[in-house]
């Protein structure tokens, strides 16, 4: 069933390409500044967090601009591809209603899209690398695939949120609020030390939390990641895709009747 | 080899007395069971369409043409039953679906034709020849918002007639667009025809489903009435078998005995001293079922009920026929047609027999009135009936006026 789904979706990875790509066209369309906006907005964030935490909370870590910034920007796909990807199916009613293909596409594509957002603001990034000369190292290798959990953990969310809010509509402003929540819970701003003890554990049970941490060592700090981390990443990431199909699979029949 | 199986096919709509739409209506809600109002969309629908078969399906409104479609697409789930294609589908419910305001013409062409299922390279080849069709070669990088709605239906249809269906679903396409856009439509869906392209038809253009269609289903109320030979179905519907729902509403047989004598013409639309009374005026079709609604170019009877309350010589019976805009189309009466009534005394009917109607489309109504042999009236129902005529060629206009080409 599951390699059937993959080969129909392969089948329609120009449909998936283009609804994500005119998608991502549109958001900057109409803005004067186009796409600078996208790099403008992470370096305007960087700007005013680093100057608090590193002034006036002192902040203590080593690259401590590249720490922040990619931070922000993993979170801020994470963040972001949920948030399309939740409206990514109320907001097409016309096509819902009228056309049929595999609705996860909707949730596939606006995943993408943010992907796609993510991956130009990951420029600035890679110019701060080269601006503060960060030593490159062989254990780059691990990046990619704690990017793929990334991806597959947001599009697991993603299914969950998009097929929620078709019959709740008040799941948007509830995610809104438990991002706002799990920025504070993520080590974003700090790292996982300040967290008392007792309470990393917790906070470890964050699959986002690992990523970030793993993302860090692996791209900054010239260090491995932890095959533990990388595990948990891994058996969280099917877990969230699984329960996104779950809950997905079983609304969708009614989408065309509700929206 | 069987195209689309449709088995025992039923849809139910919840409808909620009380939507909730929120998480929080629903856990306050949680001890207060919703109520719901079932709809029965489909009950126990039931055919196959063959390979390179056309089947149009009709129906009144709300008869469930287009849930049924739906179904088929895929697009709505059956409540229970069945239905398998087995051969790739493509719908034609609405054109230019996934259009977006923002981007370019030729953007938007290469999502939509994505969407109908077009490959990339095809897509980019035939990409001229989209906007050359829809006349739109100078706005190929014009944003979609700044096209005119005309403009945007060109586009859509160019686009999606590219595409290569197997099974082609249609949906009253037809109906936007004007006169030369209906006719390219009906050009392309017999091009369609002759590649032995599967198509299922909905549609209220009574016409087009007798030029294209091999069989008809006739739905009403989401059950499925009959299915067979389209011209029987057409003739089924049309003269549905004494159906009420399609009874028009203005017929008043009953009218008020007039109260203002003065200038009864402009009010009252029944004048007269009723010393012969039209008590009813009926229709009857080819098979001599009563009725309201009949094809072009079929055979009506019009039967004139009368009561004489006293004997009468030399009355005069006539009909005129007028447009639905008040025109008059059409009068007779019997002595004009030089049938002469000697005297008329207690009840009866006189008949009007019309071998073929020639209106083409349309309602009409029906003056009919009894008077003396010089002009006073006995009783005169002015434009209280009408009927409605359905068109079945493709000729224009209200009337046929019987013609032959010769090159």
């Amino acid at each position: 069933m599951i390699v059937k789904h993959l080969k129909e979706l392969y089948g329609y990875r120009n449909l998936i390409w283009q609804l994500a790509w005119s998608e991502f066209k549109l958001r900057y369309k109409n803005s004067i500044l186009g796409y600078f906006w996208s790099l403008l907005e992470p370096l305007l964030m960087l700007l005013v967090l680093y100057v608090v935490f590193s002034n006036l909370m002192r902040v203590q870590v080593e690259y401590y601009q590249l720490f922040l910034l990619l931070g922000i920007i993993l979170w801020g796909f994470f963040s972001r591809a949920t948030t399309i990807g939740m409206f990514s199916i109320v907001g097409k009613p016309s096509m819902v209603k009228k056309i049929y293909f595999p609705r996860d596409i909707f949730v596939i594509s606006s995943c993408i899209t943010a992907l796609l957002m993510s991956i130009f603001e990951s420029l600035i990034f890679i110019m701060f690398m080269v601006f503060f000369r960060v030593p490159i190292s062989i254990n780059l290798v691990y990046v990619p695939l704690i990017l793929s959990f990334l991806f597959i953990i947001s599009l697991g969310f993603s299914l969950i949120l998009s097929a929620l809010n078709v019959f709740y509509r008040d799941v948007q402003f509830i995610w809104q609020v438990l991002l706002q929540i799990g920025y504070f819970g993520t080590p974003i701003l700090y790292t996982i030390d300040i967290f008392p003890k007792y309470l990393q554990k917790f906070v470890l049970l964050n699959p986002i939390a690992r990523i970030l941490i793993s993302a860090r060592d692996t791209i900054i700090y010239s260090s491995p990641a932890k095959i533990e981390d990388l595990l948990f990443m891994f058996l969280s990431s099917i877990f969230f895709l699984l329960v996104g199909y779950i809950i997905f699979s079983r609304l969708e029949p009614r989408f065309a009747e509700e929206i | 080899m069987t195209a689309i199986e449709v088995e025992h096919l039923h849809k139910t709509f919840r409808i909620p007395h009380e939507k909730r739409t929120t998480l929080f209506e629903t856990l306050t809600g949680a001890f207060k069971p919703p109520t719901y109002e079932t709809f029965h969309a489909l009950r126990d629908i039931n055919f196959t369409v063959e390979e390179g078969e056309a089947l149009g399906i009709i129906g009144e409104n709300g008869s469930g043409k287009s849930t049924l479609l739906k179904i088929i697409a895929n697009i709505l789930r059956p409540s229970s039953g069945k239905v398998t294609a087995l051969k790739k589908l493509t719908p034609f419910l609405e054109l230019g679906v996934g259009f977006q305001s923002d981007l370019t013409a030729a953007e938007n062409i290469k999502i939509y034709a994505t969407i109908m299922g077009m490959q990339k390279k095809e897509i980019n080849d035939k990409l001229d020849e989209i906007l050359e069709f829809a006349g739109l070669e100078n706005f190929r990088d014009a944003k979609l918002k700044n096209f005119s709605s005309g403009m945007q239906v060109r586009l859509a249809f160019s686009t999606a007639i590219q595409t290569d269906p197997e099974i082609l679903l249609m949906d009253e396409v037809l109906a936007v667009g004007d006169m030369e856009f209906q006719q390219k439509c009906l050009d392309v869906l017999s091009q369609y025809r002759k590649d032995g392209v599967t198509i299922v038809f909905v549609s209220h253009d009574l016409g087009a489903v007798r030029r294209f269609c091999d069989r008809t289903l006739l739905l009403n109320k989401g059950e499925q009435i009959v299915l067979g030979d389209t011209g029987d179905v057409i003739d089924r519907y049309v003269y549905g078998g004494g159906e009420e729902a399609s009874t028009p509403s203005n017929i008043k047989n009953e009218s008020e005995p007039a109260e203002t004598e003065d200038s009864p013409e402009d009010k009252n639309p029944r004048w007269g001293d009723k010393t012969v009374e039209i008590t009813n005026v009926e229709f009857y079709d080819k098979f001599g079922n009563k009725g309201f609604r009949f094809n072009s170019f079929d055979p009506m009877t019009i039967k004139i009920f009368y009561h004489a309350h006293k004997k009468v010589f030399d009355p005069v019976f006539g009909i005129a026929l007028y447009s639905e805009n008040g025109e008059n189309l059409f009068g007779t009466n019997t002595e004009l047609k030089t049938v002469e009534i000697e005297t008329l005394e207690g009840k009866g009917h006189v008949d009007l027999i019309i071998e073929r109607i020639p209106m083409i489309t349309g309602r009409f109504l029906l003056t009919v009135a009894v008077h003396t042999h010089d002009q006073k009236p006995y009783d005169w129902h002015d434009k209280q009936y009408s009927f409605d005529v359905i068109p079945t060629g493709r000729d224009a206009g209200l009337f046929e006026v019987p013609c032959n080409w010769k090159i």
